[in-house]
């Protein structure tokens, strides 16, 4: 890894953004089908102790730590020894963290899911 | 006569770790004789787990709060201690993984059937509804944006010092990890207030 460039920093913290707007974008999709609802509970069933009675809560942290690992490893593999341009990727990150906090707000992912 | 010196001052740092120990253990004697353990931990049947997700938390706002002034420093070029930082910001990113694994545990009891959550849907369904759910999802974002913070703090140590658009990132992304908790932590307390589990 070449620490002269902010490659791997960039991969840390655009992750940690994936992973946050998979959460957000999981739970829109829980509200709006049933079907999709009980399937991600099924996956939070499948390692979490005491899922059950978490409810599908479980399978969205399952797929935010998916999100947010897998696009850590993926990145890290593309920008261990480059960097991307800092101001772009600080403005992508920011935007996907405003947009996953807009969709976490319970009016909104509520309103997108057709529930008024 | 440096070897004296060095010696001198490994002596001075053991009697001053014997004393905080010394402390620490009267404190801690004093406070097992005395205090009502069952008064402090409640009469709920998930008081244990209730105490650690709060412990933890509690934990979490001291760590944070310092990470907060870290951020600070690391934005305006304070030249910071990066080994000081970086053990800061792991015992952070640990209270912060802690917190989250009690309250998934403590999760259970509030979704129970007679639990705060029916309870909340039946008297005043906004607080589960909208405050609960965003608490328990931002909550959520603390974790990879704290780990986020550690890792860079730990793979660039010192070079941090000397890379101003690094140094705002991390800055960035505990100031970000803050945001998140203290979102979190208000309205946990909040909803505890009005209805404990």
């Amino acid at each position: 890894m070449n620490l002269e460039k902010k490659g791997a920093a960039q991969a840390a913290f655009l992750s940690a953004m994936f992973g946050c707007l998979t959460l957000a974008l999981v739970n829109v999709g829980t509200e709006m089908s049933e079907a999709f609802k009980n399937w991600v509970h099924w996956v939070g069933k499948l390692w979490i102790p005491g899922a059950q009675g978490i409810g599908p809560y479980s399978g969205k942290e399952t797929f935010m730590l998916v999100g947010w690992l897998l696009s850590w490893l993926v990145l890290y593999r593309l920008l261990r020894n480059r960097e991307w341009n800092n101001a772009l990727v600080l403005a992508i990150f920011l935007v996907g963290i405003g947009v996953a906090t807009t969709l976490i707000w319970p009016p909104v992912f509520m309103h997108l899911a057709g529930h008024h | 006569m440096n070897l004296f010196a060095g010696s001198e001052e490994k002596t001075n740092r053991a009697i001053i770790i014997a004393i905080v120990v010394m402390m620490v253990v009267v404190a801690g004697g004093v406070l097992l004789v005395s205090a009502p353990a069952s008064r402090l931990l409640g009469e709920s049947a998930y008081s244990i787990r209730s105490a650690f997700h709060g412990l933890f938390a509690g934990v979490l706002m001291v760590t944070i709060t310092i990470g907060m002034y870290q951020a600070f420093r690391l934005w305006t070029g304070i030249p910071i201690n990066m080994k000081e930082l970086g053990m800061g910001s792991v015992v952070n990113a640990a209270a912060c993984f802690l917190t989250i694994l009690f309250g998934n545990w403590l999760y259970i009891p509030y979704r129970a059937q007679g639990g705060p959550r029916f309870y909340f849907l039946e008297k005043a369904p906004e607080i589960h509804k909208i405050f609960f759910e965003f608490k328990e999802f931002g909550a959520l974002f603390t974790l990879p944006l704290l780990v986020a913070a550690t890792y860079i703090i730990w793979q660039y140590g010192e070079k941090l010092n000397a890379n101003k658009p690094l140094r705002m990132v991390v800055a960035l992304l505990l100031t970000l990890g803050f945001f998140y908790f203290l979102v979190a932590f208000g309205l946990g307390a909040a909803i505890t207030k009005l209805k404990a589990a």
